[in-house]
């Protein structure tokens, strides 16, 4: 770890602290994040093994934050360490919107970058879904930015697909709600990739509207956030629904207009957004599939 | 572990012929010849295989073990990273990264069974030391494609997923771990080779079948003769051949 001189702290993901760094050599800013190695009897517990693996497979996109190299550090006292290398971006999604929202001038981001931003997401999304891999935490701040090339990446991948979604991380900060898929909120346990795509869907009109879609602050409230604007969800629309675990008797709120939620964005996206927030994960829209979205007709793919 | 050859570290990890037939310089001093050096990777193939019999873990198991040692041993010398010890902890962490982890106490139990030999005695810590070394040569790529699963949809789409047909390829395919294939080919040209080899034996006509595919049916064709050219060398290889390559290696004596 000698090669790398730690800068300042820059976050606390769900699992661990994150350090942005500047690697000697070479004067590269690097993202260093710690994963404390839980060593048994048995070695290298298989679920880190897996982990780190998976995200050394997945970081080979373009999309997906780049993992330089892991490091290993083993001191006689401490517990092993493991550091994950991360290329350094020096934004994230959430912090961007923050910037057009607050401050001295604020204005819409523009439509293209959405755009532009979301088919990037897709795309990240996809890949990740081929892998047979499921991101589960996707949030404005888990997409980080290079402003100057407009590129988004989605980061704190893979490190979460062993365990259930935590409530609060290790450092009991309350993990948000926000972008949790509802099948999850009533408590299924057979999700799939669905519940990426209900999160793509809440961060695309975030993008457009500038705060969240829907601001709950506990899973029950986050329920009726959801219900209130997309309607109390019935067995026709999405069979099974009353059988889910934490499934309660709602208020019967029917839906409301979505494209009055999201002013600024035309019919195309609406639809799109449509798709993504179906109730039935059924029927809610693949990221492959999103890609071919008339929305994005208007789009240079090209240059992707 | 995942879905996708393609867009797999594997993929991207495919070796050229000299790079795996390199011998590492350190190896080379000790008088190791590639001969050696391959005889040597053989017979630690076939002692993880009957490690794994006794522990009993799926072929699939075995054949990751199979490629992470050979893997390592692209980058690592022989003197440096003992196959004694690095061939079951290959299998140690190829258990792990397959879902079917074996222990590391009941892997050197079975150690203790198969070889008398003091050279081959590690205990868990060993073992457990060993594989965060095969992790780090590694590079924490894990994800391994094997040629089985090309293999039973190829069987089914030439028409020849019978019983008999399906077992000479299952079992050719186990074979080609023997050799450095899985580093050098995608694995559906080695499923290909295979059933190429079992069909020209059986005497089965796929010439259509194969024509209609569209793949280089040179490569095929190549990977095909190294595996029949593995078979004629084959039988040359005995105890004693084994032993002096490794005794070049001279651990702990």
């Amino acid at each position: 770890m000698e090669k790398y001189e730690k800068l300042e702290k820059v976050g606390e993901g769900t699992y661990g602290k994150v350090y942005k760094a500047k690697e000697k050599a070479t004067g590269q800013l690097v993202a260093l994040k710690k994963t404390r190695l839980e060593m048994d009897e048995e070695g290298i517990p298989p679920t880190a093994l897996r982990e780190v693996s998976l995200l050394q497979m997945l970081s080979q996109s373009l999309y997906i934050v780049r993992l330089l190299s892991v490091e290993h550090v083993d001191k006689a006292m401490n517990k092993p360490l493991l550091y994950l290398v991360f290329e350094y971006l020096d934004t994230d999604l959430k912090k961007f919107i923050d910037s057009h929202r607050k401050g001295p001038n604020p204005t819409p981001l523009p439509p293209s970058l959405v755009q532009s931003f979301l088919f990037q997401l897709c795309k990240g999304v996809a890949h990740c879904h081929s892998h047979g891999v499921l991101h589960r935490d996707l949030k404005p701040q888990n997409l980080l930015l290079d402003q100057q090339k407009g590129i988004l990446k989605i980061a704190d991948l893979g490190l979460g697909r062993a365990f259930t979604v935590p409530l609060k991380s290790y450092t009991h900060e309350i993990v948000t709600l926000w972008y949790r898929a509802p099948e999850v909120l009533l408590g299924s346990t057979h999700y799939s990739t669905g519940v990426d795509m209900w999160s793509v869907g809440c961060i695309f009109a975030e993008m457009v509207r500038r705060q969240a879609l829907f601001p709950g602050d506990s899973e029950f409230q986050q329920l009726l956030n959801i219900f209130r604007l997309l309607g109390t969800p019935s067995e026709e629309q999405w069979p099974g629904v009353t059988s889910l675990r934490d499934w309660h008797v709602y208020p019967r709120w029917e839906p409301q207009n979505l494209a009055r939620a999201v002013p600024s964005l035309g019919p195309e996206g609406v639809d799109l957004l449509l798709k993504m927030l179906k109730y039935n994960p059924a029927e809610r829209i693949s990221a492959k599939a999103a890609l071919d979205h008339p929305y994005f007709d208007s789009l240079d793919k090209s240059q992707f | 572990m995942a879905t996708n050859f393609w867009t797999s570290s594997h993929y991207k990890q495919l070796l050229d012929q000299e790079d795996v037939d390199m011998v590492n310089p350190l190896d080379k001093e000790k008088g190791i010849t590639l001969e050696d050096f391959k005889l040597i990777k053989i017979h630690m193939a076939n002692y993880i295989s009957k490690l794994a019999q006794n522990v009993k873990v799926r072929q699939r198991v075995v054949a990751t073990a199979v490629t992470y040692m050979r893997r390592v041993y692209t980058r690592k010398s022989l003197t440096e990273y003992d196959p004694r010890l690095v061939a079951p902890t290959c299998l140690y962490l190829a258990s792990k990264a397959e879902e079917s982890t074996v222990q590391a106490r009941l892997l050197v139990f079975y150690i203790k069974k198969l070889y008398s030999d003091d050279k081959y005695r590690f205990e868990i810590k060993d073992i457990l030391e060993m594989e965060m070394k095969i992790l780090e040569a590694l590079n924490y790529y894990l994800v391994v494609f094997h040629p089985y699963r090309s293999l039973s949809q190829l069987l089914q789409d030439a028409g020849l997923n019978d019983i008999n047909m399906t077992q000479v390829t299952w079992g050719l395919v186990n074979d080609t771990y023997k050799m450095d294939l899985i580093l050098v080919h995608p694995p559906h040209l080695i499923a290909l080779a295979c059933i190429y080899i079992a069909s020209v034996q059986r005497e089965k006509d796929t010439t259509v079948w194969f024509e209609e595919l569209r793949v280089d049916m040179n490569v095929v064709k190549n990977i095909s003769m190294e595996i029949l050219d593995f078979y004629e060398g084959n039988r040359m290889i005995t105890e004693d051949r084994i032993s002096a390559a490794l005794n070049k290696l001279g651990f702990r004596s």
